[in-house]
């Protein structure tokens, strides 16, 4: 029962945590607005976090720069299990206009798993709300076969 | 020997189920999420559900815990632990309409100790987790506390005052009998700054907004807690849940005692819903309408306003007005 029950909190309460890998910042104020008033992703239980250490899933924007690449690996693992990784706009997807510039090191699959992918330049609030709820079931699925 | 054995069984029953830990469980739980609720509602927000804190509480006993790998071991896992079990004494303490599970003497003063732990205990275990990050916090919690505990002093003095009339009383079974012979203390007229004190005291005590320099999540990664993860962050944030529940109370029993029946359960359900008013007036207000202070800021507006308002209570007890 207690296992069924953090079952169903871990889809219930995830924590995100953004990592700028590089980006022009439309992504940035597109996944605030996913907070403000007008969408509030709260009344999902998403709630953005101040350290990699308290999240749930992690949400990488730009193209993940050769700079930037350490830095994103390295966050990405102080994330404790079970963890779920969003990419967000087409940047960490393909590179979009930055593809193939000798300062980017992305795509990011290329170094971790990623669980979804938000395409878009920069994706609608809906769609990105679209795709941190599916990250949620995934946790869900990943905390029951743990 | 059956005696003993059940006056035992009796005091294991108050600090496991009520007013002990069960009790602060669900009650502080339920008086944050909703504290949450109505600031959302206030952003013209939907929200999230009133169980929030309870999903936030069972999916951080999920996850890994992570020690790293400068951190000192035994007081990493050990401070959080510390801090709730200190809180969980303090609401033992507090009297609900004439029934407390303990009282002696002195026991307010043993109260502003208890008060102190969790405090201390954050501090240590951010200083135990080795982070450059957790430094800041711990130099930024330790000014709030310093900052709330002179006015909150000069609170218990004046209500001490009025009470012991010539002698100032530390007891609060005296104070709670004094306002069931005599009516709440609120309606003293000379206690009235001092209440509103306590209640500008409350958020900064439980690290809320507009006070939570020491946990800005924006600014230092959530300060003290930036490297905890797993069950002990889950701890930290049931700590946070119930000093909520155990400030308001202590509010309650301080000037808000002589409203109830004498039925236990009765009282203990009044108790609540003056928790939850007082959570919405203290904490979800002043949270909505306010953005974060510097910590200069707020150890200026504690020592300056917070501080004149029990001052002023302080001079008219003490002139018996």
């Amino acid at each position: 029962m207690f296992k069924k029950l953090i079952e169903e909190s871990t889809a219930k309460s995830p924590w995100l945590f953004h990592i700028n890998a590089g980006s022009c910042n439309g992504c940035d104020i597109e996944l605030v607005s996913v907070l403000t008033p007008r969408y509030d992703a709260e009344r999902l239980g998403f709630k953005l976090t101040g350290t990699p250490r308290h999240a749930d899933i992690v949400v990488v924007t730009g193209p993940v720069t050769k700079q930037s690449l350490p830095r994103v690996l390295r966050a990405i693992s102080q994330v404790p299990e079970p963890r779920c990784i969003v990419t967000m706009g087409s940047c960490p997807q393909s590179g979009n206009v930055f593809r193939g510039s000798y300062s980017v090191a992305g795509p990011l699959s290329k170094y971790v798993p990623v669980d979804v992918d938000v395409a878009g330049c920069a994706p609608k609030p809906e769609a990105v709300i679209d795709g941190l709820v599916l990250a949620t079931q995934i946790l869900k699925e990943k905390r029951a076969k743990k | 020997m059956m005696t003993i054995v059940l006056t035992a069984l009796q005091y294991l029953g108050y600090i496991l189920i009520f007013p002990g830990f069960l009790f602060c469980f669900v009650i502080g739980m339920l008086l944050c999420g909703i504290d949450r609720k109505i600031v959302a509602r206030m952003q013209k927000r939907v929200g999230p559900p009133v169980l929030q804190p309870f999903y936030d509480f069972f999916k951080l006993c999920g996850k890994e815990t992570i020690i790293p790998a400068a951190a000192s071991k035994t007081t990493f896992l050990a401070a959080p632990l510390v801090g709730l079990a200190a809180l969980v004494v303090l609401q033992l303490f507090i009297p609900i309409h004439g029934f407390s599970a303990f009282s002696g003497m002195a026991d307010i003063i043993v109260i502003l100790y208890l008060l102190l732990i969790p405090a201390m205990a954050a501090m240590l275990g951010g200083a135990a987790s080795g982070s450059p990050y957790a430094g800041i916090g711990l130099s930024r919690e330790m000014v709030t506390i310093i900052a709330c505990e002179l006015p909150l002093v000069m609170v218990l003095l004046a209500v001490g005052k009025v009470v012991g009339g010539d002698a100032v009383t530390f007891s609060f079974s005296k104070i709670a009998n004094y306002q069931l012979a005599n009516g709440s203390l609120i309606t003293h007229a000379s206690l009235i700054p001092a209440a509103i004190a306590m209640l500008l005291i409350i958020p900064g005590e439980t690290g809320n907004h507009p006070f939570d320099t020491a946990e800005a999540e924006t600014e230092i990664c959530e300060g003290l807690l930036a490297e905890y993860s797993g069950a002990p962050l889950a701890v930290y944030k049931l700590t946070h849940c119930v000093k909520v529940l155990t400030l308001t109370s202590f509010f309650a029993a301080l000037f808000l005692g002589g409203i109830g029946t004498g039925i236990v359960v009765v009282d203990a359900l009044i108790l609540v819903a003056i928790c939850i008013v007082l959570t919405i007036v203290s904490i979800s207000f002043v949270h909505a309408i306010t953005a974060r202070l510097k910590i200069e800021q707020v150890f200026k507006f504690y020592w300056t306003t917070v501080t004149g308002l029990a001052l002023i209570s302080l001079v008219l007890a003490w002139y018996g007005l």
